[in-house]
């Protein structure tokens, strides 16, 4: 029921409210159904999760992929943020900016400094050779590998920002306490660091796994098309082989994979850490 | 000594993965100035010629023009229905208006992909494909989230007070609005345009399903040129993008400060 | 535009219920033309509630609002035409004091030259008028306290609301605005609606008083009528300090009864008597008993010994151990004190039968 006095404020809500529904939820939610009507009404797309061999090799290469790629960022995302929480105010800044800096600039133009420097003629595998480390270029790109080096670059920072929020709550005077107390630097990062940024690394990996997964552009520049990933394979099925059907089949899979995987770490992450005062 | 430092294993860690995350994108400025004519570090002299190559290049020159009108529009579209929406859901602040802020923050979690083909079918029957309106439309109720999590994020600091005092002193809806609430988080509203505009901008996965010809906008366009001919012009282009995408990201760190002032 | 008189306010059988939560139940008041009314009441006792009803910027669950008559309970509170001093001010951080205070006209649509005269007497009024440039965050709690009330008066509101106008400022500033507040009051003969908890205020502030606790409003009155009068054990506690005295009546006379404690009788001045043997509690201030001399008597008079004792300046705390009672507080004006204090000295205390009150023992 709305209130006369609140009607002013829905009135405000609106404008988004009617372009979110027209323009996102209607085209998503249209698109979806096709996964049940093409080419014939019922399940039988559904049906290819368990009988077709290439459906479920996109799956278990994506899944793998993203788990992979989740804990390297994690990884390497805990070691700046312990580095960015433990500095003083004024390096923090810079630290930030190297973390912000990445995250905004275009994921093309990080794809394609990735080409540049690893493809066969590229400047690693040239340096590599030039100094006689090597004698024949390595495949660094346009493979798995390539995939993974790419995307962990993009995702480290997504993973920064929880870690780093969550880490600055930690009150710097327990560290100096338990300094003072005579832990070793090793038993207050057990002890006391690590639990309480427990929070953030989770919500970090949180995250993380679920942009991996419909991830688009840096797989299908940095897989050359041999490593496919669930997205670039629907933009497959549905460009190239107009199979609506299958495609939007698993466009179904990957937003319920996502939307699932949210509800279930929503129990334990707190997820206004991750989207702002939003959530 | 008073504070916790890290220790020497975690400064150079830290220091290494700083060097994975930037270096890569530094590489580009010395490749852009290339003497050579193919992808390589500069041989004998710097040159600028890379660039000149892109900046009298017609293609390139429309491509940026016209990635820059959209971004334009699309962020015109995204701050004032992420905005206003941001304050209602603020003042009302129930369960309701959770699960809409919520609604508007899909766009981040549902993949681009999904809404890419999802719009590649509901634009043709609007006869939206290909169009800039289209382009803009879809980057513009994209680029939402961003406004309403900033904007909201500096409602957050808004003292409700403030609103319910004018309204006391007989302000009506529009002039609470108009001089009480945007002045205080303009700021607020002002990052949520950087971010809807860096957004449009680079934006890709949308544009290679519901544009062809007519809209070609340059992350298209470098697309198209990693996938064909990679070639040096393409790292001018990418510093290019760089120093931009880098410029509005201190802009709106200034913003924050004189904000935090 | 308003006259230069306060209008009345009633409120009628106001009720706000949030889910199962009762803030305000079933309280009726009336606020005649001009008067200066204090909701009193400790956190949580539906004060600031109410004062927001009347503001219009919480909707009653039951109950009317009307002002001088008309109903203006659905009216939203841009169009109740109230001023209102807000807790911590809320004024503008983005705007001048000139501008906090021509805010309320600019919405009126007031001329330019009309708006700027109206802004320069409110400003004279609470002797700002040299800050009219200064930012909010310029000035010192007090002078934003001024400029909240400047802003709140500057367009002749039918009403003014005060939402514990001097809750943030340190003491001494508090008395002094608290003067103010009163002279002004007087000046322009407007109708004020306090709300505050501290007693203090309330007492030297308001022609009326009213208590509340627990959402229920338990009396109002003049302020000395509540002090010398308290109709409830919460009320006599609240306002100032009290000793509490158990007892069975025994003996009803006219203009009052005895009570029994023990092997101690009190008399009381009451108008009209419980019944013999029912449990009654008396209220008796610290300031209204005496020590007695050698010889001398009183009404009542009980013996003690000083368990303990502070110093306060203007006056002693005792706190005096006598049989049946337990221990009772009585203040003595260090001037001219009959005794130096120390623990354990024995002294007889004297009270006369009007300096107790019987009330009514609404204790959790």
């Amino acid at each position: 029921m709305i209130r006369r006095q609140d009607a002013g404020w829905w009135l405000l809500i609106l404008p988004a409210f009617l372009l979110m529904t027209a323009f996102y939820v209607a085209p998503i939610a249209q698109v979806l159904a096709i996964s049940f009507t093409e080419p014939t009404p019922g399940l039988g797309n559904y049906e290819r999760l368990f009988t077709s061999d290439s459906v479920q090799r996109v799956i278990i290469t994506t899944l793998r992929i993203c788990l992979i790629t989740t804990a390297l960022s994690l990884l390497l995302g805990y070691v700046l943020s312990y580095r960015i929480a433990l500095s003083s105010p004024s390096a923090q800044r810079w630290w930030i900016l190297a973390v912000l800096v990445p995250l905004w600039i275009s994921v093309l133009v990080r794809a394609f400094a990735w080409v540049t420097l690893l493809r066969r003629q590229g400047l690693v595998n040239e340096t590599l050779m030039a100094t006689g480390v090597i004698t024949e270029p390595l495949a660094l790109v346009w493979n798995e590998f390539g995939i993974i080096v790419g995307m962990v670059h993009y995702m480290v920072p997504y993973a920064v920002l929880p870690m780093l929020a969550s880490m600055r709550e930690i009150d710097p005077r327990l560290l100096a306490a338990a300094r003072g107390l005579g832990a070793s630097r090793f038993t207050i990062f057990g002890r006391i660091f690590l639990p309480l940024s427990l929070p953030g690394l989770l919500a970090a990996g949180l995250l993380v796994f679920i942009f991996s997964l419909g991830f688009y552009i840096t797989p299908a520049l940095l897989g050359g098309g041999r490593t496919l990933m669930v997205a670039e394979w629907i933009g497959l099925q549905i460009l190239d082989l107009l199979r609506w059907g299958l495609g939007t089949m698993m466009a179904t899979m990957l937003v319920v994979a996502i939307l699932t995987t949210l509800a279930v770490f929503a129990r334990v992450v707190d997820l206004r850490r991750i989207f702002g005062g939003g959530a | 000594m008073m504070t916790h430092q890290p220790g020497p294993f975690a400064r150079i860690s830290a220091g290494v993965v700083a060097l994975y995350l930037l270096l890569p994108i530094s590489i580009i400025i010395p490749v852009s100035m290339t003497d050579q004519r193919f992808l390589s570090l500069p041989k004998e002299a710097l040159s600028l010629q890379h660039y000149a190559t892109v900046l009298t290049s017609p293609e390139w020159l429309a491509s940026i023009w016209q990635s820059f009108l959209i971004a334009i529009a699309a962020t015109a579209i995204a701050v004032i229905a992420g905005t206003l929406c941001a304050i209602g859901c603020w003042r009302l602040s129930r369960r309701s208006t959770d699960l809409i802020r919520a609604l508007m923050l899909l766009p981040i979690i549902i993949p681009s992909i999904v809404y890419a083909i999802g719009l590649y079918r509901y634009f043709a029957g609007l006869d939206l494909l290909d169009r800039f309106m289209g382009v803009a439309l879809a980057h513009g109720v994209t680029g939402i989230p961003y406004v309403v999590i900033t904007v909201s994020t500096a409602l957050a600091a808004f003292d409700p007070r403030l609103e319910q005092a004018a309204r006391g002193m007989g302000a009506s809806l529009m002039q609470t609005l108009r001089w009480v609430i945007l002045p205080r988080i303009t700021p607020g509203i002002l990052s949520g345009g950087i971010f809807a505009f860096i957004h449009s901008w680079d934006e890709l996965v949308i544009v290679l399903f519901i544009a062809s010809r007519d809209v070609f906008t340059l992350p298209r366009r470098i697309w198209d040129g990693i996938n064909e001919n990679l070639d040096p012009a393409m790292a001018a282009v990418a510093v290019l993008l760089v120093v931009f995408t880098t410029g509005l990201l201190l802009l709106d760190l200034m913003l924050r400060r004189r904000r935090a002032e | 535009m308003s006259g230069a008189t306060g209008h009345a306010l009633a409120i009628e059988r106001l009720s706000k219920r949030y889910g199962s939560f009762t803030a305000v139940a079933d309280v009726s008041l009336a606020v005649g033309q001009g008067e200066f009314l204090t909701l009193l009441g400790p956190s949580g006792s539906g004060k600031t509630t109410i004062l927001m009803c009347i503001a219009g910027f919480v909707a009653p669950s039951e109950g009317a609002i009307r002002l001088d008559g008309r109903d203006i309970t659905a009216l939203p509170p841009e169009r109740r035409d109230f001023g209102m001093v807000f807790q911590g001010y809320a004024l503008f951080p983005h705007m001048t004091v000139a501008e906090n205070v021509a805010f309320p006209l600019r919405v009126r649509k007031l001329g330019a030259a009309e708006r700027e005269a109206k802004v320069r007497a409110a400003l004279d009024l609470v002797q700002l008028s040299a800050f009219g440039d200064r930012l909010p965050r310029q000035l010192s709690g007090g002078q934003q306290q001024r400029v909240a009330l400047a802003r709140a008066l500057v367009f002749e509101p039918a009403l003014l609301l005060l939402d514990e106008p001097l809750s943030a400022l340190d003491k001494k500033l508090r008395a002094e605005l608290q003067d103010e507040l009163k002279a002004l009051h007087r000046r322009i003969g407007r109708t004020f609606v306090n709300v505050t908890h501290d007693q203090e205020e309330a007492l030297s502030l308001s022609d009326r008083v009213a208590i509340l606790n627990h959402g229920k409003l338990i009396q109002q009155g003049a302020p000395a009528e509540l002090y010398e009068r308290p109709a409830t054990r919460f009320v006599a506690d609240f306002l100032g300090k009290s000793n509490f005295l158990h007892g069975t009546v025994r003996e009803v006379f006219a203009g009052g009864f005895a009570i029994g404690a023990g092997s101690t009788r009190v008399v009381t001045a009451a108008a009209d008597s419980p019944p013999l043997g029912s449990q009654v509690l008396l209220s008796l201030r610290p300031e209204k008993m005496a020590l007695l001399a050698e010889g001398e008597t009183a009404e009542n008079s009980v013996t003690g010994i000083i368990e303990s004792w502070s110093y306060l300046g203007a006056g002693y705390a005792l706190n005096v151990a006598v049989p049946d009672f337990g221990t009772l507080r009585i203040t003595l004006s260090t001037w001219n004190a009959p005794i130096a204090p120390r623990e354990g000295l024995a002294l007889r205390l004297g009270w006369s039968a009007a300096a107790s009150v019987p009330v009514l023992d609404d204790a959790p």
